[in-house]
């Protein structure tokens, strides 16, 4: 039985991507993947790519969406962020 | 035109 670590995602907090991750672009969006835990997860929009690359230049998760996620989308990007928390592709600065 | 899940884990 392994252990596991539960993060909540607290998106007035600030995040950026998780060093043991690598991303690599590709035309749906980009791959992820943590060389800790062996995840691999797909981004699959060009936009959450720019909001998880960009993360680490705002003060927390909602001024980064707030900033680069048009305004009907936000609570999607949002979701999403939250998934990648708990992936561990994201990690709290 | 919303409802396509942004990420998805392996």
């Amino acid at each position: 039985m392994t252990s596991s670590t539960v993060v909540a995602f607290d998106a007035s907090a600030p995040w950026q991507l998780n060093e043991q991750v690598s991303l690599r672009d590709e035309s749906f969006g980009a791959l992820a993947y943590h060389h800790g835990t062996r995840r691999l997860v797909f981004l699959k929009s060009r936009e959450l790519v720019a909001v998880v690359r960009q993360l680490s230049d705002f003060d927390s998760a909602d001024a980064a969406i707030l900033a680069l996620v048009p305004e009907g989308q936000r609570a999607r990007y949002s979701t999403a962020l939250t998934s990648l928390v708990r992936s561990e592709i994201l990690c709290e600065r | 035109e919303s409802e396509e899940l942004l990420v998805e884990e392996v």
